[in-house]
């Protein structure tokens, strides 16, 4: 039967090189884990440090971002000003440019209605009489709405 | 293990053992250590909580991320409102040493303009925190920040910015409202859609070091705000512009309290200009009377007047009722329900068609229309036309005034309704009713936004109800046209449509207490070309006084008052849309 062959490990071939080579004992391996804790340590706080820097690096860039959009609003904003249509007449007529007079108004008419002509025959009113006797009252009253006759 | 104490430990001279000392060494340092825990024990466990939550307080930051709230573009996509940052400074005086008082006194008052013995009394007065200046542009914020003054801080806040317009007003204010320092939508579209346009903030969770610095990589948590939609009007900022000014012309020579101008695309719906007058400066509404602020045009109702009588007559003719040439008598007056109501001059008219009746603008033939439909059909058709609900256009605050139910009408209440009195409408309702008739007898519903970042408005893709025929509506359109051609309309004829524009005039008293006064709603609406129109527009000048009117009021009415404004913007609308006459 053959005997199946152990592999070792980069990590374990190597302290035991290093052990072997170094003959450390028992202090010298604790020294060795406390370096190597100290150096993870070392090392963690320059990554954590670099990130830290980063993000303030970060920071001053969202403010720069910050301001150039205001300034993008402003100039946004100008753009649009100068296309609005108030703004566009008054440059016109700064460089002497003068709107078209709009069409005269229609200054008279032949109508039909006649203010000045006679009034004309007497209406027929086929209302009956009780109805213009309530109306009579009612106009005596004051409860009359005659004055909408003014709606035109 | 060997202490050393069972062994002859000494005594002490005063015959205590020494075991006892150490046992009451022992004892001392177990009870110290025990408070020294418990002490621990109570501000680990039993403070833990308020403890982490007042750490945290101190490193951990939760920022909320603004969204960006949505733009506002007429229909040529045109930029209406624009978001714009601004700045405001604020001191903490106690951070401010005496001898750079002065000093930073001098340029705040030099940058912001802010007074000099103002800002030396908040920087004495030891406080905290105090705002010097509120809402200024970048370039004071950058020649502030190049000072680097001491104690000084800017805060970044949003601001909407509006176009400018006529008489140190903004373009559309009515129409488009205005967002307050909260970031609310205040009136008009900004008000109706602060949902939409506002979006939803996000937020940031992070960490600051003692310089309150944000520690951007740190563990954080992050949500994107959403921003708002942008939005495309149906608006015409040009005609608009026209509109805002030809109002204000008209207005101040009428010598009126205000006026209002409302245009519209016939086929859709879509509102083209609303223009009010006096308006006011949305940039500037903090420093603005509230009460300029409410529109005219939506949220409040007049009695339209003699504009009334195209849906009265519309009515009767989609009914069968009556025909445009059909003969009827008037003698100038007609006694309904215990009254006498008359027309307008008084006069014996004779037997007249109903073309003449609304080309002359007669109570009489209005009443007579309303009598031969019948007062259940004539209620049908208000509904029909949209005049018993609100219109439900996009804008804040709708104002309407319902009719009473047909079964509460009297006999004299059908009638003035059938000559526009006595009923209370909004513009939107009106010029909706009366754009029936441009739009082939459809109702199309009004409203303002076309689009909603890339959805369109479903009101444009829905079927649009049928209210007349299109015969009814071309006959009625016919009759409008005599308005203008043989009516009461002929002062609003525009150059080369004067035979292809159709148009109403209105004359309303306004009621005061219960009682009608001489102060008059004049009004004129209208539309052109007449056989396809471009769009149907109605004026509304409120308590004109036109020059001569205190010896004959009747000059206040709308053929001198409303129709010259409406000819006006329609001639900028002709021009501009480069619409041209139907050919005949």
């Amino acid at each position: 039967m053959r005997r199946r062959r152990r592999t070792r490990g980069f990590v374990q071939v190597a302290s035991a090189a290093a052990s072997d080579r170094l003959r450390l004992n028992s202090f010298g391996h604790a020294y060795l884990a406390v370096g190597i804790v100290l150096g993870a340590i070392l090392i963690y706080l320059a990554l954590a440090a670099q990130a830290t820097q980063a993000s303030y690096d970060i920071t001053h860039l969202q403010d720069q971002q910050r301001a150039l959009l205001a300034e993008q609003d402003q100039l946004r904003y100008q753009e649009v000003t100068l296309h609005a249509p108030a703004q566009v007449e008054q440059q016109a007529s700064k460089s002497g440019m003068q709107r078209v007079p709009p069409a005269n108004y229609v200054a008279s008419a032949p109508v039909a209605i006649d203010l000045q002509a006679p009034v004309g025959a007497p209406p027929t009113d086929s209302t009956p009489l009780w109805e213009r006797a309530v109306a009579v009252v009612a106009d005596k009253l004051g409860v009359s709405r005659d004055a909408m006759a003014a709606t035109k | 293990m060997d202490l050393g104490l069972r062994y002859g430990a000494p005594k002490s001279s005063h015959g205590v053992p020494g075991r006892w000392r150490v046992l009451a060494l022992v004892l001392a340092a177990s009870l110290l250590a025990g408070v020294v825990w418990t002490r621990l024990a109570y501000w680990q466990v039993l403070q833990h909580t308020q403890l982490a939550a007042a750490a945290q307080a101190q490193y951990h930051e939760l920022v909320e991320l603004p969204a960006v709230r949505g733009a506002i573009f007429d229909r040529n996509l045109k930029q209406l409102v624009v978001n714009t940052t601004v700045y405001s400074a604020f001191v903490s005086p106690d951070q401010i040493p005496d001898d750079q008082r002065a000093r930073v006194a001098l340029a705040l008052g030099s940058v912001l303009g802010a007074d000099a013995n103002k800002v030396n009394q908040t920087l004495a007065s030891g406080a905290k925190f105090a705002y010097i200046a509120r809402r200024f542009s970048k370039d004071k914020a950058d020649a502030l920040k190049a000072m680097l003054l001491p104690g000084v801080g800017l805060e970044e806040e949003q601001q909407r910015a509006y176009l400018p317009s006529i008489a140190n007003s903004s373009l559309a204010a009515n129409l488009l409202g205005f967002v307050n320092y909260d970031g609310q939508g205040q009136y008009g579209v900004e008000g109706y859609y602060q949902k939409q346009l506002a979006g939803t903030p996000g937020y940031i969770s992070s960490y600051r070091d003692l310089a309150n610095r944000e520690i951007v990589l740190g563990t954080h948590t992050h949500k994107d705000p959403v921003n708002g939609s942008d939005i495309v009007l149906s608006l015409d900022s040009d005609i608009q512009y026209a509109a805002e000014q030809a109002l204000a012309d008209g207005v101040k020579r009428d010598r009126a309290e205000s006026g209002s101008v409302l245009i519209m695309d016939p086929n859709t719906g879509g509102i083209i200009a609303w223009a009010d007058y006096p308006s006011y400066n949305a940039n500037n509404f903090a420093h603005t009377d509230p009460a300029a602020f409410l529109d005219n045009i939506s949220s409040s109702v007049y009695e339209p007047g003699s504009v009334m009588k195209v849906v009265t007559l519309s009515g009767a003719l989609n009914a069968g009722a009556i025909t445009p040439d059909m003969v009827i008598n008037d003698p100038g007056f007609l006694y309904v329900g215990g009254y006498r109501i008359s027309d307008w001059d008084h006069r014996n008219h004779g037997n007249i068609t109903y073309t003449y009746v609304l080309a002359h603008s007669l109570n009489v033939g209005a009443m007579k229309a309303m009598q031969a439909e019948g007062h259940a059909n004539f209620y049908d058709y208000l509904q029909a036309f949209g005049l018993t609900r609100p219109s439900g256009i996009d804008v804040a605050a709708e104002d309407t005034v319902a009719p009473p139910p047909a079964a509460q009408m009297g006999d004299s209440q059908f009638a003035t309704t059938a000559f526009g009195q006595g009923i209370d409408v909004n513009m939107v309702q009106m010029l909706s009713a009366v754009n029936v008739v441009a739009n082939g007898g459809r109702y199309a519903p009004p409203h303002v936004v076309e689009r909603m970042g890339t959805t369109l408005n479903p009101l444009l893709m829905a079927p649009q109800r049928q209210v007349i025929s299109p015969a009814t509506a071309a006959q009625m359109t016919a009759m409008m046209e005599q308005v203008v051609q043989n009516g009461s309309g002929w002062s609003s004829r525009v150059r080369g449509f004067e035979k292809d524009q159709a148009g109403k005039t209105g004359t309303s008293q306004i009621p005061v207490n219960g009682k009608y006064t001489q102060d008059e709603w004049t009004s004129f609406v209208g539309f052109l070309p007449a056989q396809h129109p471009r769009f149907t527009m109605l004026i509304v000048i409120r308590k004109p006084h036109y020059p001569g009117s205190e010896n004959d009021w009747t000059l206040n009415d709308g053929y001198l008052t409303a129709e010259p404004i409406w000819q006006k913007i329609a001639q900028s609308i002709v021009v501009d849309w480069r619409i041209t006459p139907d050919p005949k």
